[in-house]
Formats: structure tokens, sequence, C-alpha cells
């Protein structure tokens, strides 16, 4: 049993206890005991931890025919286990001189560090200039991996990318890649404030002006869309509101506009029939602007008040619906702590949102500091996504500019930057595996590893640090049996632990 | 040392003990991953016994966002229809193709409009549920999993999987081609199925020996998704070996083309994904149930184009496919059938295009089909209380004619319920 204080980082924090090492009868019938097993471990020192019986409901997620019959064993009960775990969730993987200075720091100090520091600003991005706003968005996708890699503050950019899935566009419709690039930088700024002063950033992006349409509404004829996804995905969910509502809110949020460009640019389009255009030219970032002409003239009847009502005026009556807080509680729930959070659970976190007039400081900050975090049951209990998995993967093997690969790989594995699935925005957990999916993942460590030019890190500290030690035995004996060190890292980027935060 | 060589240092004797030791052994390891298929073998045996004995194929095409039902099939003669959409009814009216003096196809469907006229393409109009929802995902999820309360949660047609066919072992039998995650449809928690975004680029990158690798380090994965990773793997290392067999015996009989003019260049490449879906079936893997998706009917905005374009990707695409089986002597065997979470508002927008809708007409194609209309036109004056289109046909009725009709299955145990027929079937199995 791991020492109550919590064993030190160089020591195994997770060889489960003896007793708890009873191979199900499915894991024996695959030939492997635990003498073997533990052979294994105690080969490399490489802990091996897998093999507590699952409760009924958690097979359901899995089906019968094939469920496994054992889980892995937490090690949460050691600090160091808490913090990595912290680290995996909160962050794009680390450095080992990251990890030690978060290790030596403790959970508290490094969970004070992640939310309360200021969100680092990427470098600019040059490309933002183009007249016209269109350039590849590949050198979009690199330039937020770059900063994912390098920031001094990742938990923004955890946070970004949870918002750029919830507050969703895509490049495809917004077309207009400047418009995108400050979307992202929007939401880096907006990520830890409060949920009202968001709203209206979201409502008033210009990206999102166009991805859902709301610069083409106008009160007399309104576009329906941005007041019903307002309602559905941001804010309340489904069968709180009727259509009605969206029909009335569609009205009340009409005349917003994008914004005026600063000046024109002549532009040769077509060189060889000597073309030009006039493009817009922005001198910096901007927001939607609103236009009195176009707006709605009149009361509405809106979540069973009527009167006139502004933009502010919507938001406010969505944020006076109980069905806001609980609906993204339940989301980052599902994103930080567990796949199938209980009722109460969120319940608690929706209360502690709402009792802080929706900051998102405190939000966190009860996350992760709930008890649910640290269960035995969050163990695991959260798969990485396509971009966390690539980034932490690079990060731990210390390859160099992998950007570029990371932004290429993302579409096989069901995550393409600035590109989600549809305005739900990114799947979560389970949906990222498929056939498809965990054979680009594989390749991922393929590639990985192969750009490695100088020598590797140990891995077998990867496999105490990105894995606290804890092996499934097929992991455990690949791993102690591959020929070499570029093998063994294949294998630990590979395994299925490592798919897992 | 040769650092290039990378990942492929790890030798195959290394993973050949790896599969001693879990019990794989080394002819398990070969026979699993190095095994050509038998493929009329496959096909015969996934038919359980008890099920349904037939070879014939269902496609589902989605077309997600929410398809214009008005613009698919157009009401040509319909007043009414001007008055509702003053910027989108002219041009969609005057070029449609006619199909009689009352509707016509959109005039970019062209190659469907070619079928149409031998024959082979059913339009159910009005098809729609009660209370109908407008939210995308909650009708996606009733279209996927054929309940419009809401309480099933697989798929119609993973429950057909899992009902009909043994799927444990033949992951191709249900198919998503030009995915990388299930559509709702396909799942089934008693279901095997298969994912392929491309087929060019479904395998492993690291060869043979990184295959075996993951196949070692993929079984008996322990915690709530284990069975979920080892599955994916052994469906992968299995569906690429057979793709191995099939890629080498298939040649294409048509000009497949996803370089098409888009308003929006789309995420999904329908016309790759109609071929890998006719390689599977040419060369007889046993596929039963395939699904493929086309993105970006969700026009809200400047609708003309938009509409207009990805009715011609749809178009070439099928059009492709069903030329390609037909010269492989395998149109008899294929049912093509689009569907969509809802049509749009009859009424248009601000913004040249038209919000969430409800009832809408499906296309159903291929040589199985006795051609026509059917269903009931639904009135443009008679809209419900929401300003839409009213319901004529429940979408269920389709799915009973194809489960029973085509795939000879029991439609009642996998829907729940029987629902009213439509005989847009030459030869209905049994209903």
């Amino acid at each position: 049993m791991p020492n109550p204080g919590g064993p030190g980082f160089n020591e195994l924090v997770s060889l489960a206890p003896i007793e708890e090492q009873v191979a199900s009868p499915k894991v024996r019938s695959r030939g492997i005991t635990r003498r073997q097993a533990l052979a294994a471990a105690v080969a490399t020192g490489v802990g091996v931890g897998v093999v507590r019986l699952l409760g009924g409901s958690m097979q359901q997620i899995a089906g019968p025919r094939t469920a496994s019959a054992t889980n892995w064993v937490s090690p949460l009960n050691s600090e160091s286990a808490r913090v990595m775990q912290l680290l995996r969730r909160t962050s794009f993987g680390y450095t080992s001189a990251q990890l030690e200075a978060s290790l030596s720091d403790g959970f508290n100090k490094t969970l004070d560090r992640l939310i309360e520091t200021k969100p680092a600003e990427p470098p600019a991005l040059a490309s933002a200039n183009t007249p016209g706003g269109r350039f590849p968005v590949a050198q979009l996708q690199q330039w937020w991996i770059d900063h994912m890699l390098t920031t001094p503050t990742p938990f923004a950019e955890r946070m970004t990318l949870f918002w750029h899935g919830h507050f969703t566009s895509d490049y495809r419709k917004v077309a207009d890649e400047t418009y995108t690039y400050w979307q992202n930088l929007t939401w880096r700024r907006m990520a830890m404030t409060d949920l009202r002063s968001m709203l209206m950033q979201v409502t008033t992006d210009p990206a999102m002006l166009r991805y859902l349409d709301l610069a083409t509404s106008t009160g007399q004829s309104p576009n329906e869309n941005f007041s019903r996804e307002l309602m559905e995905l941001f804010t309340m969910g489904a069968g709180n509101y009727t259509e009605d509502d969206v029909r009335e809110s569609a009205k009340a949020l009409a005349g917003w506009q994008e914004p005026q460009p600063d000046s024109y640019a002549t532009v040769v389009v077509d060189k060889a029939n000597n073309v030009t255009r006039r493009l817009p030219v922005y001198s910096g970032q901007k927001n939607g602007v609103f236009n009195a002409r176009r707006a709605y003239k009149g009361s509405v009847t809106y979540l069973g008040k009527s009167g006139p009502l502004d933009t502010q005026g919507v938001l406010d009556r969505v944020l006076a619906q109980p069905a806001t807080a609980s609906l993204i509680a339940g989301k980052v729930a599902i994103h930080f702590v567990t796949a199938r959070p209980s009722a109460g659970y969120v319940k608690n976190l929706a209360d502690a949102f709402r009792r802080s007039k929706y900051d998102m400081k405190t939000m966190m900050r009860a996350v992760f500091t709930s008890p649910e975090f640290r269960a035995d049951a969050s163990y695991r209990s959260l798969v990485k996504s396509p971009t966390e998995f690539m980034v932490h993967a690079a990060r731990a093997l210390g390859v160099s500019s992998p950007s570029k690969l990371i932004a290429g790989s993302g579409s096989g594995m069901g995550q393409s930057l600035f590109d989600p699935p549809d305005v739900n925005g990114w799947p979560n957990n389970e949906s990222w595996i498929s056939s498809n999916t965990v054979v680009e993942r594989v390749n991922f460590a393929t590639a990985a590893v192969a750009q490695m030019k100088v020598s590797l890190p140990s891995p077998l500290d990867a496999v105490r640090q990105h894995l606290d030690g804890v092996l499934s035995p097929q992991t455990a004996s690949l791993f102690n049996q591959a020929a070499d060190d570029r093998a063994r890292w294949f294998i630990a980027l590979a395994s299925p632990e490592f798919q897992l935060k | 040392m040769n650092r290039e060589a990378g990942i492929n240092q790890l030798k195959r004797r290394d993973f050949l003990k790896a599969g001693l030791v879990f019990g794989a052994g080394a002819s398990g390891l070969a026979a699993g991953y190095a095994a050509v298929p038998d493929a009329f073998a496959r096909a015969v045996y996934a038919a359980k016994k008890e099920g349904m004995t037939n070879d014939n194929i269902l496609v589902m095409i989605q077309l997600a966002g929410g398809n214009d039902g008005l613009r698919t099939l157009v009401p040509i003669a319909d007043p009414a229809l001007h008055d509702l959409r003053p910027k989108l009814a002219g041009p969609m009216v005057s070029q449609a193709l006619p199909l009689n003096s009352q509707y016509g196809l959109n005039h970019n469907l062209a190659g469907i409009k070619g079928l149409w006229d031998k024959g082979k393409v059913a339009v159910v109009q009005g098809v729609g549920y009660p209370n109908p929802t407008f939210s995308h995902f909650e009708s996606i999820r009733i279209w996927e999993t054929g309940d419009p309360t809401r309480r099933q949660v697989d798929g119609w047609l993973g429950r057909t999987l899992a009902t009909s066919y043994d799927s444990n072992g033949h992951p191709l039998t249900g198919c998503a081609c030009g995915a990388t995650d299930a559509p709702g449809a396909l799942r089934d928690l008693q279901a095997t199925l298969t994912v392929i975004q491309d087929q060019k680029k479904f395998g492993f990158t690291g060869g043979s020996e990184v295959e075996a690798a993951v196949g070692a380090l993929y079984k008996g994965t322990p915690g709530i998704y284990g069975a979920l990773f080892d599955t994916a793997i052994a469906t992968a290392t299995e569906t690429m070996a057979t793709l191995r067999t099939s890629a080498s015996s298939y040649q294409p009989m048509a000009d497949y083309s996803d370089k098409v003019k888009l308003v929006y260049s789309s995420k999904n490449q329908l016309a790759a994904a109609l071929q890998l879906a006719a390689e599977l079936i040419v060369t007889g893997t046993g596929v039963k149930l395939l699904h493929v998706t086309l993105g970006g009917f969700d026009t809200h905005y400047t609708e003309l184009n938009r509409h207009d374009d990805l009715m011609g990707y749809l178009d070439s695409a099928v059009s492709a496919f069903y030329q390609d089986l037909s010269a492989h002597n395998m149109a008899d065997k294929v049912l093509i059938a689009t569907w969509s979470e809802f049509g749009r508002r009859p009424k248009e927008n601000a913004s040249g295009g038209t919000d969430h809708g409800a009832a809408a007409p499906l296309l159903l194609i291929g040589d199985p089909v006795t051609g026509g209309l059917y269903g009931e036109e639904p009135s443009l004056t008679g809209l419900d209380n929401t300003g839409n289109l009213k319901y004529a046909v429940d979408f269920r009725s389709v799915y009973q004619e194809i489960l029973s009709g085509h795939l000879g299955a029991d439609a009642n145990k996998i829907l729940g319920s029987t629902f009213d027929r439509v005989s847009f079937l030459k030869a209905p199995v049994a209903v």
C-alpha cells in the first residue's frame, strides 16, 4: 500500500496492493497470471495496477459482449498522482521541469497558479493582416498549436479549446481567417471571466455573426439561427424554451452587423488577366456593430415576459434561467471530471456558478477541488481529445517544431482545429474512439517517434511522469520487451493509457 | 544505428513473444492479422440463421443540416411558393427538371433525373413525424434511433445489425464511409461496425510490425473505455486485411470526383465515400449496411447557390455510384436512400436563406425501386402553427419498408411498432 503521506515522485506511485491484484477469470483466460504481470512490473519497475472489478453501471459504456472486467487501480490517494491528473486535464502535457515544479508546489499551489495567472497572449499572426482575410487555415492551426506547445499559461489554452468547442464556429462558413483568428484571441481573453460578459462578446464576435447568421438578420425578417443555438447549445439546452421564444429572441437580437473595414486594398487576384479586387483591411481587431435601422421596433414576449428587449436584455433573461448554469456545469464536468457526472454533482457546480454571478474562476476551482475530481472513479475516466493527445505526446517526447505534423494529423482523429463537425462543437470521451481514430492515433505516435533525430528522453521516466506508472499487463510487457528506446516510446504513446487523462 | 528506421526497429519476434505471453499465440496473431478473408463465406456467415438470408445491401446518405425539400422536389405549379419565397422561388421553379405537371427535381439533379426516367427513383413526399423538434441534434437523434419519444438510445441500423446479422468478427457488416466516428444510426452496444474516413489512408503507417504490436497492446484493456479501444483496434486490423484484398480486385467503372464547385468547401468527401462503399459491395466483403454523410445543408443564408451546389455534388456522386454498381452487376442488390433531420421553413428569411423546418421528401434510388412519387404532397397554404409543412408519412414507414421489404429483417422488432406501408419496392421480400 502506498504510504499515507503519498509516495515521492520517484517512487512507484501505483503498484497495486497485492490483495487487489486478483486477476478476473477473463484476464486469466488470456493467459496472463498475476505472477507474470508482477514479474513484468518488477523487471523495470513499471507498476501494474489494473485489476479492480468494474461496477455494473460502468460496463454499460462498453457493452456486455466485449466488456472488460477490470479497471485501472487509481493512484489518486497520492498527491503526486493528483497533481499529474490535474496537469493532464488542465494543460497540453508538460516538460519534466514543469512537472517537477508542480510536484514541488503541490496540488493547491499548482491549482492557484493555473487559475489565477493571466492568460499569456500568443504572438501576433502576420497573415491576419492579409486584405480580405483569406489565408490558409493551416497557418492558423499551426499558430495556435505552437502557442499550446510553448505558452506559460497552458490552462488558458485548454479553456480556449473548451470554448472553441462550446461557442463554436467553423472557418468554412466564416470564410474569413482573420475573423476566425480574432475569435480565438477573444475566447482566450474571456475564457476565465464571467458568463454574462462572455455571452455579449460571443453575440457580437464577427466570426460568430457570420457563422450563425446574426449579421444578416433583420427585425423585419429575422434569421433564427443564432437565436436558437444561443438557447439550445450555448446556454439553456433543448426543452427549456419554446419555438415562440426562438422567434421572439430572433427579432430582439437582430441589428448586429460585421465591423466596417478601416480601408480597402487593391489586390491582383488573377495575374494573367490582370484582374484586381478591392479587399477590406482592418487596422486591428474589431467587434460587430449595432445598426438600429435593422433592429426590431416593438415589444416581444420572451421567456415569459413581454416588453421591448435589446440584446443585453435577451442575454440577461437567458442568465436568469437555472437551466443555463446546469448546462455549462454539466459540460464542464464531462470535459474535466467524469464522462458520467451525477445529477447531484452537476447541481452543486451549477449552484456555485450561479451564486458567483457566473464567474468561471469560481466554477473551475469548484471543479478541481471537488471530491469527485480526486475520486477513484475519476481516474482515467476521460479520453484526451486528439489535440490534447498530440500536443502532450510531442511535448513529452521533445519533438522539435511538431505543429505542422499535429495540424495535419487531427482530421483523421476527428479534430481539425477551427473546423468542428457541426454547430454542437467537438464531441468528447467515447466519441473520440473509432476504428479510424485509434489507427490515426497510433500513426501519430509512429510519426512523432520517427521525427526524433536526437537521442530520446528516458522512456521509463515517461511512464512515471505521463502514465503514473499505472500500466496494463499488456502495455507493461510490451514496454519491457521492446528492442530499444524508440520502441518503448512508441508503446508508451500508442498505449491506451496515454489516450486517457 | 539507423535512427530513421524509427519504430520499425520493433522486431516481429518481440511481438510474437508478447503474443505468446498473453495467450493469443504466434499462430493466433498470424491468423488474426494476415488471414485472407473468404469473401463469399463471409457474406453468407454474416446473416444470422433466424434473421434474414438475402444478400441485399442498404446505403443511407445523410444530408446533414436539414435539406430543403422544396428545392429538392420543387412544386413548380404552386403559386404559393412565390409568395413564401420571393427571392428563392423564381430560378428554382423555372430551371427545375419536370417530373410531371406539378413537380420537378432541382435542376442540378440531372443524373438522378436520368435514373427517374428509367424508373429507378422513388420520391416519398411529406416525410416527418408528430410534434417535430427544430433542434438539429434532437431531430437527428429521432431519425437515427427511429424514436420520436427520445427514449431509444441505439440506432435503427445498429439494432438491425444486432438483431439480424452476426457482426461479431465481421466488422464490415456495417460501415460508416468517409467519417471518423460512428453515426448514431449505426450505433448499438451489441453491434460491431467499422469507420473509415479515407480508404487510401486507412492503415498503420508503421507497417505490419506496428499492426502486430498494437494488436497485442490493445487486448483486455482495463477501464470503462477498454472494450471500446480493443474493439476499435480489432475491427481496424481485420478491416485492413479485407481492404488489402478488395482494393486489389476492384476497378472503379465510373468517374468519382470530389472536385466540385461549392460555396463553402465540404468536410465530407461524398464521392470518395461512395467509391469505398462500391468497393466493399462489389468485392463481396459481406457488407450490408453502409452510411455516408454530406454536410452543409443548414442553409440559413444565401441558400440559392449553396443548395444548388450541394444538389449538384449529391447528383454527381450518386450517379457515379449507381453507374459503378451497375457496371459490376450489383445494382439489383443495392438500395440507396437519403435522409435529413428536417426540411426547411417554407418562408424565406432576410438572409436569402431558410430556417429549420419540418416535413420533406426522401429519395430512394436503385434497381430495387419502383419509380414514382409516393406519400402525399404537403400543402403550402395549410402550414402548421409554426409555419411549417405538415407531414403525411411517418419516417418509420420508410424504415419499415427498407427493413422488411429490402433487407428481410424483422421491422416490427427493430422499430417496436408497425407503420403504414409505402410500397416503393419492386419486389418486397415480406412485410
